[in-house]
């Protein structure tokens, strides 16, 4: 598919020369291409960049689900699954995922680097449906009002994920292993029923009891 | 420092899901843990005084920080702390044991969830368990001091599958280097003269993290063992194995608690023992390479043909250096301990015992020492050594509360011995412990000579 191969050609010259092409003409010329065939697919690099991660992730997801054990596994290990999986697509994309990340938090330094929009929604959503079922299992205690907020706490734990990977120096990159493993387990310890629920339980009952 | 319990089968309930280590090694770790944040508020306390504006000395710090440690290591009877003031070879080896205990405490890993075990056998494989094996239960059956072991199957033979925690080795090297400084300080000890113990300890736990090499030793001393009667090995399989993953077979048996709770016969239990003595004097002896860890949880018993030991875990393995070796047999010789002269040159030659010495000093340690090596190595001078006698572990336990209530040995700072008699003295605590256990009756082969 010509998107796909302009995706490819794309990706090559970012590994081969560490940035981007000067200008969308140059690589449409080396794909022997009108450059305006290009804007058909894309309006510019940083919507190829942003569609790179979003694929990485939704690889990740694809590949996580299909382990036999999937279907067993629990919110907490389903989000585990997918963190370990995406971990090593990247570190086979390493070299791409550290300048592209780089490079977009040149250029805008915010909390989240805009190459990771695409991805950030499509990983809100998985997260969202992981937390549904998990209230449904019971591992995710509700908590009407603040548990719209889970997904975007999920995504600062993503995004410290991304940071531990990005600095690791650990052969095999086995520290961020560990780091994914215990961060998960701390957020689902406490979007799970804890101390937290019985303190607001108590505080309730508390105020209902003064208002009689 | 594996453990596994009995044989499973599909007719089997299955274990729980592993929540916390079982062991008592747990408890011991969990002790230190206590003691360790115990200090930790003590240095929070300190730099409150002194935010505050109080006069306060680091002094008075290391004096509340040694207090809880003294307080903590009063507490560990049958530890490994407790192996190094038992044998009396030397009391100051414990900052060594102190600094394993305290990085133990430290690397208890909590288990390993179900996708980070496919993780690392992804890493090493390319693919997962479940590929892999035939039969892979994702449930841990076991802890192991840094990861937890599975059980698995492949061409119908039952599997043990040890898997690591990620990052261990790396944790183990910045806790040291973490752990030392203060020990060394609370302790009040020299880091050059405690250095040698310290190296040592760290080499046993790191070499712990290599399965590669864990593969290795148990396959060879297996193999050189494999003439001893009673004596059983698991079979490793290294085409399943890799740097953080050891699979072995899955042996029968229980371990020694669970099998004594059987109540088996005296005939059954002394077979045992003797193997449990045969299998280590032919290490120390003939390998000069001891499996270091005879902890309960590594031996596997049954009944069948007279009594069976299974040997898992070759992840502690001391190698004997032929001086050592040929130091440590003669400090345990009958012979030894009536002649006094030779006593001594063997005690200046370990480096227990230094020309320097004041002379009183020099009667102390000799004393002391005199006194632990007649207890250590009283079945040595016996052809029939029953171990069963409550009053001889009793002895040995006393012996160390002694050493410790010691004033002038409690205030010697200066580590003396070969750093090579930690481990050498670990095994033999531990066969002692395992042996007493098991009321053995055990013919030590003293009567020949």
């Amino acid at each position: 598919m010509e998107k796909d191969r302009i995706k490819q050609a794309y990706l090559d010259y970012v590994l081969r020369h560490n940035e981007p092409p000067a200008s969308v003409y140059l690589l449409a010329q080396q794909l022997n291409l009108p450059e305006a065939e290009f804007y058909r697919y894309y309006p510019n690099f940083a919507a190829i960049d942003r569609e790179i991660w979003a694929d990485f992730g939704r690889q990740a997801r694809t590949q996580a689900s299909q382990e036999p054990v999937w279907q067993e596994y629990g919110a907490r290990e389903k989000l585990l699954g997918f963190y370990f999986t995406l971990l090593e697509i990247l570190k086979q994309n390493r070299s791409y995922a550290l300048q592209s990340l780089r490079r977009s938090l040149r250029g805008m330094p915010a909390l989240t680097p805009r190459v990771l929009d695409d991805f950030r929604q499509d990983f809100e959503t998985f997260v969202a449906d992981l937390l549904r079922e998990g209230r449904l299992s019971e591992e995710v205690a509700p908590r009407p009002l603040l548990q719209e907020q889970y997904p975007r706490a999920f995504w600062q734990q993503a995004l410290f994920v991304l940071g531990f990977f990005a600095r690791d120096e650990s052969l095999n990159f086995e520290r961020t292993d560990a780091a994914v493993e215990k961060a998960v387990t701390l957020s689902f310890d406490l979007v799970g029923r804890n101390t937290f629920d019985s303190a607001l339980d108590l505080a309730r009952f508390l105020f209902q009891s003064s208002r009689r | 420092m594996s453990e596994q319990t009995d044989n499973p089968g599909p007719s089997q309930p299955e274990p729980a899901p592993l929540a916390s280590l079982p062991t008592s090694k747990v408890a011991r770790a969990a002790r230190f843990a206590k003691t360790g944040l115990k200090v930790g508020a003590n240095y929070v306390k300190h730099y409150a005084k002194r935010a505050a504006g109080a006069d306060v000395t680091p002094e008075d710090l290391h004096a509340a920080n040694a207090a809880e440690l003294y307080g903590a290591l009063s507490e560990m009877k049958g530890s490994v702390l407790k192996v190094a003031q038992m044998l009396a070879m030397e009391k100051n080896i414990l900052p060594a044991a102190y600094a394993e205990q305290f990085a133990q405490a430290q690397y208890q890993t909590p288990p390993l969830s179900g996708p980070l075990v496919s993780k690392a056998f992804r890493d090493a494989f390319g693919k997962s368990p479940y590929e892999l094996f035939d039969e892979f239960d994702p449930q841990a059956r076991q802890a192991a001091s840094i990861g937890q072991v599975h059980f698995a199957r492949k061409d119908g033979r039952a599997l043990a599958v040890k898997v690591q925690y990620p990052g261990v080795a790396d944790s183990i090297r910045s806790d040291i280097r973490l752990v030392k400084p203060i020990a060394l300080r609370v302790l009040g000890l020299d880091e050059a003269a405690v250095r040698p113990y310290m190296q040592e300890v760290e080499t046993r736990l790191l070499e712990e993290t290599d399965y590669a090499l864990e593969l290795r030793r148990g396959e060879q001393i297996a193999r050189e063992s494999a003439h001893l009667p009673h004596l059983e090995f698991p079979r490793y399989y290294p085409e399943l194995s890799a740097a953080r993953i050891l699979t072995m077979d899955w042996l029968p048996g229980q371990h020694l608690k669970e099998f004594l709770a059987t109540d088996p016969p005296q005939a059954v239990r002394n077979q045992l023992g003797q193997t449990l003595w045969d299998f280590y004097m032919h290490q120390l002896h003939a390998l000069r390479q001891v499996h270091a860890d005879p902890h309960p949880g590594n031996f596997l018993l049954r009944a069948e043909h007279g009594g069976t030991v299974g040997v898992l875990d070759f992840g502690c393995v001391k190698e004997v250096p032929a001086d050592v070796h040929q130091l440590f047999t003669a400090l345990l010789a009958p012979d030894t301990l009536a002649d006094e002269a030779r006593l001594l040159a063997l005690l200046e030659q370990a480096g227990v015992l230094r020309p320097t010495d004041a002379p009183p000093l020099r009667q102390l340690y000799l004393r002391t020492l005199h006194d632990s090596l007649s207890l250590v190595g009283r079945p040595f001078r016996q052809p029939v050594f029953d171990f069963g006698a409550p009053a001889y572990m009793e002895s040995l336990y006393a012996l160390g509360d002694n050493l410790m209530q010691q004033p002038e040995l409690r205030q010697q700072r200066e580590p003396r011995g070969s750093e090579h008699f930690i481990y050498l003295n670990r095994t033999y605590v531990g066969l002692y412990a395992l042996l007493t256990e098991l009321r053995a009756s055990v013919r030590t082969g003293a009567a020949e000579a």
